[in-house]
């Protein structure tokens, strides 16, 4: 699968959940939906799925997708068990695992291809796992990620993405989007 | 001399802070403590476990408490990160990130494990204690210290403080709580 697949796939299904990019799905994600519900994790690598997690918690009304990659994952590894730990009933962590460090000049990541992240996010204790490489059953699966109890854990199998924070920019500040998105939940 | 604080009073303040930061609206919880457990102030965080007014996150790391702060922040709700020295060490590019660049006002009670009590933190002969204190200067971050039960005002100083300039700042536990 490609990663602007699976995000096109997503932007036409997520109504209005908060979605968390980072690394190379954030140019992709920028040019299919540039929303104002979306923050990307720019700056602290590995920090997706606990900013995904504190919008979790103080949002439980809304759904909270997160956009992860396996180099950043293994940053912060723990958060799996952070995660699980809260239960946050209406997080869905989507793993986008390609093996490589994309951003930097694709390196391999620890382990590679060989690292079973699903494996990992169910002894943490996800409530629902999920191992993904196709693109049809991806979409077969996503009406369920909207509604089902979370937290859920999604390993996709994609391939590289087409552009990267380096060759396409970081995008807005994370200040700016964090002010954006702060006004958009806050005022409603 | 500095003594230590009891645990139900720095509670009690953050639970106050709290429902000020909420324009004194009352609701559970009142707001967020993200902990990576630190022994100097293990009393609140025992006192935490049958407190329902304040919501413990047990994170694994400080790295994740600061994110979590970020979301938490951006959702609308008020927040504490309870650690200690070592845990401001090991998370300084997420500080660096969240609180400085991405200007999210995150609040820290730090605990100074093995503090001297006779003497100054900055002459304290474990680095742990001593580089505390010049780091957060380092970054320009505001802190205060909390040396006993009549500097607990420091916590609804510094944590409007941190709103205030959006961006991180710290109280310096001194002694472990009781």
């Amino acid at each position: 699968m490609k990663p602007e697949e699976v995000l096109e796939a997503i932007a036409a299904v997520r109504g209005d959940a908060i979605c968390v990019p980072t690394m190379t799905t954030s140019p992709a994600w920028r040019d299919i939906t540039g929303d104002a519900l979306s923050v990307s994790c720019v700056g602290f690598m590995g920090g997706a799925s606990s900013l995904g997690l504190g919008l979790a918690l103080a949002r439980p009304e809304r759904r909270v997708l997160v956009f992860d990659g396996d180099g950043s994952l293994l940053m912060q590894l723990g958060s799996l068990a952070t995660i699980a730990g809260a239960r946050p009933r209406n997080l869905v962590h989507l793993l986008f695992k390609n093996g490589v460090y994309h951003t930097s000049g694709a390196q391999e990541t620890p382990g590679g291809l060989s690292v079973d992240f699903a494996a990992m996010a169910r002894a943490a204790g996800y409530r629902g796992v999920h191992v993904v490489d196709d693109l049809a059953e991806l979409k077969r699966l996503l009406p369920k990620l909207l509604v089902e109890e979370g937290p859920l854990f999604v390993e996709l199998h994609t391939g590289l993405a087409g552009k990267t924070p380096m060759t396409a920019g970081m995008g807005m500040p994370f200040r700016q989007q964090v002010e954006r998105l702060r006004g958009q939940l806050t005022s409603a | 001399m500095p003594e230590s604080i009891p645990a139900s009073l720095v509670i009690d303040t953050l639970k106050d802070t709290f429902q000020q930061a909420r324009g004194g609206a009352r609701r559970e919880p009142l707001g967020w403590v993200l902990s990576v457990p630190d022994t100097h102030q293990r009393t609140v965080l025992a006192a935490l476990d049958k407190e329902r007014a304040l919501r413990v996150l047990t994170c694994a790391t400080e790295d994740e408490a600061a994110a979590i702060g970020a979301g938490l922040y951006i959702g609308g709700e008020p927040f504490v990160l309870m650690i200690q020295h070592a845990g401001l060490y090991a998370s300084v590019n997420t500080l660096r990130g969240v609180g400085l660049d991405g200007q999210v006002p995150l609040f820290y009670m730090i605990g100074l494990l093995s503090r001297e009590k006779d003497k100054d933190p900055r002459e304290s002969r474990h680095s742990m204690v001593r580089y505390c204190e010049p780091l957060l200067d380092t970054f320009g971050i505001p802190h205060a210290r909390l040396e006993g039960p009549d500097d607990v005002g420091r916590i609804p100083e510094y944590y409007r403080l941190a709103q205030q300039r959006k961006g991180p700042a710290a109280v310096l536990v001194g002694l472990e709580t009781i």
